[in-house]
């Protein structure tokens, strides 16, 4: 009986030992990883969330910097992440959609990717993804875009010396959970907040006249009983990011590029609602300037056009926000248009004030630039 | 047993003692409770249903839909006599887009046992309204927030009425310091309070347009900075909320 006993006692003693070793040991892989330690942001961006399964460290901004930059995540080693995000167009590609491979063009332009930690919870133009880890392995799958099968990629990876010891030291090991979660900390790394109007936020600079202008007409919602005239584009774009709001489908808008018969599916796509038909995600318009062409289908070519449409050219559908369909700075002339009805001056300032979000700073930074091209 | 397995024996039974007594004490001592306030919203005598063409225009025969509907509910107070909870950060964005059309504010570690009063805001206090922290629900970069220069709406409702086979947009933006409500509900005998109970109000959005004053929504069609219609709505929407104790 005691001989037992002590069997028992002393197995269950290594069994435990053992588990607190692995679990030890487990948890020193991690704890390898540099955290992030003096990452910044301004105040007026507000909260926003880093996922507890997914730190932001040095390693794997490292390693994700380099997998956006790799053509190695795509099928035939050809199409990295930057093909069709560059940094000097703000992480866009300057065209209206790009060519898929089989040679058609894709249904949605390539997005800008800037302060993603930021506005609204859902990634894409009609919010696919719930999740930059999430959102980072479509476009690799994708048959149009980097039609990489994720096994294949892994294989790939583990071939590569560089790649295993930056994984090893970073995650513990290759999989496509790593592969995500080193895409989704690069991208969350992308900030922009040095433009001229976060410099003017941080009361560095003043704004022209024009930009002043322009940023008052953004910043209002017109209300001719109050003499109040406005571009009303902070009714969906908000006040510090100029992005969709965050919470629940706040940051998706109908903002009537399409009559009722044309309009397509937008958010209606993933969440099955006829409310969300036609809804889009409302970008930033951090960079904006740099982002033409405009639009989930870039279908204006430049700011101009783009005010174009929303000074007297908006089309009617149940789902297009009344906000849009309610703002009209002169109402009562016999235009049968629909739009802001703003002039040609205050067109102008808008622009003006739109070119203030420039952030040349985070255009050419090197620390989010093409690694194989020897920077820092 | 060896001396060994003696002493192995009482460390675990000392062991299995202190977590028994440890369960039971937690239990037991502070009797800090929780309290939920559920708002649940209606239309009148109607449900609330987003997007639909169910409501009749109070001064007239026009349909009108709802879109959304939010509201702030502020500096939240539970009074005891002369004891208090006030609840810290007390900025909440009650909104309705859900199944139940429903909001619950839960108060935790309310160290009451019985309150004869709850005070609230519709609308956030002038200090909030002019800064940009992010208090409770308070967020300078959300549909909320006019312009740092204008502050929060207090209360959003955004939708549609239907004139002559046309649709025209409902815009009311209600915001400024001035039309902050500060609401009362008591409970004169005393409401014993025990731990998970919820307290039920209604949150009729008809009466934005229909209580102190009635309000042709034709003729109104949006409110965003006119002062006066602004107070006009303000002393409507004072009248929205009732508490049904049970």
């Amino acid at each position: 009986m005691t001989k037992r006993f002590w069997i028992l006692i002393c197995s269950s003693a290594i069994l435990v030992g053992g588990l607190v070793l692995y679990v030890f040991t487990r948890e020193s892989v991690r704890v390898s990883a540099t955290p992030i330690t003096n990452f910044s942001a301004p105040f007026v961006f507000g909260r926003f969330n880093i996922p507890k399964e997914n730190p932001l460290t040095e390693e794997a901004f490292a390693l994700g910097r380099r997998l956006f930059y790799d053509p190695i995540l795509s099928g035939n080693n050809d199409v990295a992440c930057a093909t069709c995000h560059q940094q000097h167009l703000a992480f866009t590609d300057g065209l209206a959609r790009p060519t898929g491979l089989s040679g058609k063009e894709l249904e949605f332009s390539s997005m800008s990717l800037a302060n993603l930690l930021w506005g609204a919870r859902r990634f894409f133009w009609n919010g696919r993804a719930v999740s930059l880890e999430e959102l980072a392995l479509i476009p690799i799958q994708h048959p149009e875009e980097m039609n990489q099968n994720l096994d294949e990629l892994l294989r790939e990876l583990k071939k590569s010396e560089k790649y295993r010891y930056m994984f090893a030291q970073t995650f513990g090991d290759i999989s496509s959970d790593a592969v995500a979660k080193a895409l989704a900390t690069f991208m969350r790394l992308l900030i922009s907040s040095d433009s001229k109007y976060d410099q003017f936020l941080r009361g560095e600079v003043n704004l022209s006249p024009l930009e002043e202008h322009g940023r008052k007409l953004f910043m209002a919602h017109p209300d001719v009983k109050a003499s109040l005239r406005g571009a009303n584009c902070i009714d969906c774009h908000s006040q510090f990011l100029t992005s969709g709001f965050r919470d629940a489908f706040d940051g998706f808008s109908n903002n009537g590029l399409d009559s009722e018969e044309h309009l397509s599916k937008g958010l209606e796509a993933v969440t099955k609602d006829p409310k969300h038909r036609g809804l889009f995600k409302v970008p930033t318009l951090r960079n904006i300037a740099l982002t033409a062409p405009y639009m989930h289908d870039g279908r204006f070519r430049t700011l101009e056009e783009v005010m174009d449409h929303y000074i007297n050219g908006i089309k009617i559908s149940t789902t297009l926000s009344p906000l849009i369909l309610e703002a009209d700075n002169s109402p009562s002339d016999n235009d049968p248009s629909v739009g802001l009805k703003l002039n040609d001056s205050e067109k102008k300032a808008i622009i003006a004030f739109l070119h203030t979000l420039t952030d040349e700073k985070f255009v050419s930074n090197q620390k989010l630039s093409n690694p194989f091209e020897g920077g820092s | 047993m060896s001396r060994l397995a003696k002493l192995t024996m009482a460390m675990i039974s000392l062991g299995v003692i202190i977590t028994v007594t440890w369960l039971i004490l937690s239990n037991i001592s502070p009797s800090f409770n929780s309290l939920a306030l559920v708002f649940n919203a209606k239309v009148g005598d109607q449900a609330l249903v987003f997007d639909k063409f169910n409501y009749t225009n109070p001064e007239g025969s026009e349909k009108f839909k709802i879109r959304d509907f939010r509201f702030f509910i502020s500096n939240i107070t539970l009074h005891s006599g002369d004891d208090k909870y006030i609840e810290t950060n007390s900025y909440h964005l009650a909104r309705f887009d859900n199944e139940q059309t429903s909001y619950s504010i839960i108060l935790q570690d309310v160290e009451l046992n019985e309150i004869d009063k709850i005070t609230f805001s519709i609308g956030v206090d002038s200090d909030a309204n002019s800064s940009l922290e992010p208090l409770g629900d308070l967020d300078p970069n959300s549909k909320m927030a006019w312009n740092w220069e204008v502050g929060y709406k207090f209360v959003l409702l955004e939708g549609g009425i239907q004139i002559n086979k046309q649709v025209r947009p409902l815009v009311y933006h209600i915001g400024f310091d001035e039309n902050r409500r500060d609401l009362e509900f008591s409970f004169p005998t005393g409401y014993a309070l025990s731990d998970g109970m919820k307290i039920q109000y209604t949150v009729d959005a008809m009466k934005l347009f229909a209580s102190t004053s009635s309000v042709n929504i034709a003729d109104i069609q949006s409110v965003k900075f006119d002062k006066t219609d602004a107070r006009l709505f303000a002393d409507n929407y004072q009248k929205m909320i009732s508490a049904n104790w049970k």
